[in-house]
């Protein structure tokens, strides 16, 4: 095999073309990523006036509650009666559930637990560790704080309860604010026509009866007494009434970190779609190129196992592939993001992204593997089909067209499409998680790792068929 | 039909390799002219430079006078084969002579005339990729005859042809010349063409080194010597030395002798009463004749085996 | 010239490819067309009456598909040439290297207008049958889809002539190049990557300009009937540009078949 994988590699590097096809992609890579980063601005930080989480991220932390402080260590209990919606629909992500706050400036640390009729009950802290509890129909919620740990629990019937969360706010003070709180996100309606979509959104507000509404120790600090209010801003004002035993409160708006509007490390990667179109032509080339001069037949004679021919040029156009594919995304990252940051595409609205995040160092090595991929698959169409028109053909329409087309038909049809096509693996780039993840952005609905897999998965089969049919056909 | 080729001081070059350096020479008609030279010569540079393929840095190729790109029906005054394999492997036999008939304004029946002339009747149906190396030659060849050209450019047209079809193609090549054509063809075996060239253009690296008619060169070559066959060797050697010819011991019975006629060899033989069975004028091939010219002009040779 | 087209013609349709082609671009265009117009209907949108929907544009988007086999067909057309050597023999029989491209390109042309037709009448005849069924009915505003209607006719006439420029594109590129894959490769990337490429750019005006300038993009627009103020170019004027752009291909390609040796 180490033989045959030289061979292979001496073939490769041997034709000038080919070489030639490998340089392209780099530089097309980079220079499109390039471009695209020069032609791109953004004014979202000239009216970005979201508050900064606890980890320094975006958050909108607007919601209504009704609090009192808490001293030292103790609980707040409460159960959810009702839910339902004041202004609006009733969201699936309509909170209403107890908080624990460290202050009341938005963006200051807090664990809470709640009930949304779209996802039940949930534990959630900082802006995020969102922690699904039990089933449907348990309404006592419940948080307890003991030194800097806070425990959220649920029950259904306030006696059996089953923890669902936890999480240590290092530092916590003495005294902090806990109570009830209702939050109730924008509706978000998207309308596709034809080629072109409309985003349309409007603020909601819910409601929440609660009652069976307990701190503990209740005396902690003395005086303490329940007064209410809104929590950042919420784009409808909020209210709360105290009833016997509980309150009813109503509010409007969200705890959730703000994604930046674009994917900053993927628009810096979007050469990688032109760099492909160089590394298709390589990979099918590589192999019809010896049908049409019948040096295939020399090369069998050489090594009769046809499998390990095939597994031995997949591997070198693989790796080289890579290993420019690396070089090429490194570099258009690297060369992009100054490019970006000056365009407006820097904090707070974007964060920075470095090669030391977990997403972003995914986003770029990534990307080097689809090339890397789309190369043996271009190799394995050139294998079934013989023929490079084909192949070539093949390979392009798999993975361009379903972008063009997702983006026409209505938003199920085309994620669906999305879904099943190589041209998932572009979701490997994605380092921002969308509220509204619509194909013409390039965004794609299964996370990042799924998508690569449909690709691996396409690849797989083809090179099978490929490796069936070599060793099927005469030469 | 009196339409000649003609080169004049001819040359091109492929980035810093001179194909061909200042050739002229003239194809006349009625006799055909073989081309002949090592690889790489320059044979097939040239012929494509006729055919208006390949533009020359200088010089011109003329046929009847004018460049090829201006005549208003080339096919019909020159007829070319210079890569039998330059055919859509998935068309058919038939109707690859077909769109160059009708390239061409050549009648439908013209292609059925050529194929029985070069004997593809039976697999005119086949589609080209199906064909036999022979057969797709024979294509070519109906191709070049399609528009009853008076000038023939044929490159290497005995390929892949078996005895046989040699024979035939030195046939036809002969019935073409007497019918006043213009016949080119180009070789590097001159086995093929012995038998069937009138006249000979040899290059090498590019430039003209013979241009001589066939009789004359054999006539050069073949000087004239005798092989004796005679079980006295030693005695007719010195013998036939004395008598002022060079010989030399070219088998256990066998001299070869230069420098005496034949019936000079014989007399002096049965004078002394020397017996032989064999006294044979040896005649040069036209390979030997064009080895030893072209000794010097071989570009692309293998060091010769047994030789210093 | 003459004889030149009547060589072109037998080459082109003594090659069982070329039919193939031929009916990859009807069926393609009819098959795609109708899966998309299939899966969409108006319960997406508030109420069908007030679904902005462009059907024409909708049942004519199976020409994303069918223009590859138009594209292939006319490269492999000058390019195949190149990889059998064929190209000597056919400059051998018409020296004039000029003739030879415009025979290539008048035969192909007429072929692909001829399937695009054909394409063009079934994705309609197919929408026609589709659309009521989806909701898009006369009572909501959707009258079945005619060529009477002037839009619709301007529509599909365009689509048609997308087509056919889109093999002049392929043509003029193939003769440029000389090699099927670059070529091939040169003319998708063309198409397809550049409209995805432009959406991903941030700015909207750039997204614009691009848009404009691309060939799928600007030579589509001819198929738009509602909306057309939304559209980054004209109609007329994206087929204009696409028109630009298989211009300058042949003209490039002419320039290098006749200039450079075969």
């Amino acid at each position: 095999m180490g033989r045959l994988l030289l061979a292979e590699w001496t073939k490769l590097a041997s034709v000038p073309r080919w070489v030639a096809a490998i340089v392209a992609a780099v530089v097309l890579t980079v220079l499109v990523g390039l471009l695209g980063a020069a032609s791109s601005t953004s004014d979202a930080n000239r009216h970005w006036d979201f508050a900064v989480g606890p980890d320094g991220r975006s958050v909108r932390d607007d919601f209504h509650l009704a609090h009192r402080p808490l001293a030292g260590d103790g609980s707040v209990t409460a159960r959810v009666a009702s839910q339902a919606g004041l202004v609006g629909e009733l969201q699936d992500r309509a909170r209403a559930g107890v908080i624990l706050k460290e202050g009341l400036e938005p963006g200051s640390r807090y664990a809470a637990m709640m009930v949304t009729p779209g996802h039940g009950v949930r534990f959630q802290a900082n802006f995020a560790d969102e922690v699904a509890g039990g089933g449907t129909g348990a309404r006592w919620l419940r948080l307890t704080r003991f030194g800097s740990v806070v425990d959220g629990y649920e029950s259904a019937d306030g006696t059996a309860w089953r923890r669902v969360g936890t999480v240590d706010l290092a530092g916590l003070p003495s005294t902090v604010q806990v109570g009830l709180f209702v939050a109730s996100p924008d509706a978000v309606q998207v309308t596709r026509q034809f080629g072109s979509v409309g985003i349309g959104g409007h603020p909601t507000a819910a409601t929440a009866t609660f009652d069976n509404v307990r701190v503990e120790p209740a005396g902690s600090p003395p005086g303490a007494s329940w007064t209410d209010r809104d929590v950042g801003r919420p784009a409808l004002e909020g209210d709360a009434t105290e009833r016997a035993g509980g309150f009813t409160v109503s509010g409007s708006g969200d705890l959730a970190v703000v994604p930046p509007e674009d994917d900053v490390v993927r628009l810096s990667l979007t050469g990688v779609l032109v760099g492909l179109m160089a590394v298709v032509g390589l990979g099918v080339l590589s192999i019809t190129s010896e049908y049409k001069r019948g040096m295939i037949r020399t090369t069998f004679a050489a090594s009769p196992r046809r499998g390990r021919v095939l597994a031995a040029k997949a591997l070198v156009l693989g790796g080289a592939t890579f290993v420019a594919g690396l070089v090429a995304c490194l570099a258009a990252f690297l060369l992009a993001q100054p490019t970006l940051r000056a365009n407006g595409y820097g904090p707070p609205a974007f964060p920075r992204a470095s090669l030391a995040d977990g997403p972003v160092l995914r986003a770029v090595i990534g990307s080097a593997a689809v090339l890397a991929l789309v190369a043996v698959l271009g190799l394995a169409a050139g294998a079934i089909l013989r023929r490079s028109a084909g192949a070539i053909t093949a390979v392009i329409l798999l993975l361009v067209l379903p972008q063009l087309v997702a983006a026409a038909l209505p938003v199920s049809a085309g994620r669906w499409l999305q879904r099943l096509t190589p041209s998932a693996g572009f979701a490997i780039q994605q380092t921002v998680e969308r509220g509204l993840c619509l194909p013409e952005d390039g965004c794609f609905p299964e996370g990042p790792w799924l998508g690569f897999g449909v690709l691996c998965a396409y690849v797989a089969v083809a090179l099978a068929v490929a490796f069936w049919l070599l060793r099927r056909r005469d030469a | 039909m009196s339409t000649t080729i003609e080169l004049r001081d001819l040359r091109k070059r492929y980035g810093r390799t001179v194909a061909v350096d200042g050739l002229s020479f003239t194809v006349a008609p009625g006799e055909v002219t073989a081309f002949v030279g090592p690889n790489g010569a320059g044979k097939s540079t040239t012929m494509r430079m006729i055919l208006g393929l390949d533009a020359p840095d200088e010089g011109a190729a003329l046929v009847g006078g004018q460049r090829y790109r201006s005549l208003p029906s080339p096919l019909r005054v020159v007829g070319a084969l210079l890569d039998a394999g330059a055919v859509h492997p998935g068309r058919r036999a038939r109707d690859h002579l077909l769109w160059m008939a009708r390239a061409a304004g050549l009648p439908r029946g013209r292609v059925e005339e050529v194929v029985e002339l070069v004997g593809l009747g039976p697999v005119a149906g086949r589609r080209a990729g199906a064909l036999s190396l022979g057969m797709r030659q024979r294509l070519g060849l109906a191709g070049a005859l399609l528009g009853d050209p008076p000038v023939l450019v044929l490159d290497e047209p005995a390929n892949g042809l078996d005895p046989q079809g040699i024979v035939w193609i030195r046939g036809l090549l002969r019935s073409l010349a007497a019918d006043g054509r213009a016949v080119l063809v180009s070789s590097h075996l001159m086995s093929e063409l012995e038998g069937s060239a009138d006249h000979l253009v040899a290059i090498g690296r590019g430039r003209l080194v013979a241009d001589t008619s066939v009789r004359d060169l054999l006539a050069a070559a073949s000087g004239d010597r005798v092989v004796v066959r005679t079980a006295q060797r030693t005695e007719a050697m010195t013998l036939l030395a004395n008598a002022g010819a060079t010989v030399s011991a070219t088998g256990r019975e066998v001299v070869t002798v230069s420098g005496l006629p034949a019936e000079r060899i014989v007399a002096l033989l049965s004078q002394r009463g020397l017996a032989f069975s064999e006294v044979a004028a040896h005649r040069a091939s036209l390979e030997e004749a064009y080895m030893e010219l072209t000794r010097d002009a071989v570009e692309f040779g293998a060091p010769a085996t047994g030789e210093a | 010239m003459r004889q030149a087209l009547a060589a072109e013609w037998t080459k082109l349709r003594t090659v069982s490819s070329a039919a193939w082609l031929v009916v990859a671009v009807v069926g393609c265009t009819v098959l795609l067309g109708s899966a998309m117009t299939a899966s969409v209907d108006t319960s997406q949108c508030p109420s069908p009456a007030s679904c902005q929907e462009d059907t024409v544009r909708l049942v004519l988007a199976g020409v994303w598909v069918g223009q590859v086999a138009v594209v292939v067909m006319a490269v492999l057309a000058v390019t195949n040439e190149y990889d059998t050597g064929m190209i000597q023999t056919t400059l051998a029989a018409t020296p004039r290297r000029g003739t030879v491209l415009l025979a290539k390109a008048a035969v192909v042309t007429a072929t692909v207008l001829a399937g695009g037709t054909a394409g063009v009448i079934g994705s309609l005849a197919a929408g026609r049958a589709i659309l009521p069924g989806n909701g898009f009915t006369e009572a909501n505003g959707y009258p079945p889809l005619s060529v009477t209607d002037e839009p619709t006719l301007r529509a599909a006439g365009g689509t048609v002539l997308y087509l056919g420029l889109v093999a002049l594109l392929g043509l003029g590129l193939g003769a440029a190049v000389r090699d099927t894959a670059g070529a091939l490769l040169g003319v998708l990337t063309l198409l397809y990557v550049a409209p995805v490429v432009a959406a991903l750019v941030g700015d909207p005006a750039w997204q614009a300009r691009l848009q404009k300038v691309a060939p799928m993009t600007a030579g589509l627009a001819i198929q738009a009937t509602r909306g057309l103020e939304r559209l980054p170019i004209g109609p007329w004027a994206g087929l204009g540009v696409l028109a630009a752009w298989a211009g300058t291909a042949m003209l490039l390609g002419a320039v290098v078949l006749q200039v450079r040796d075969a």
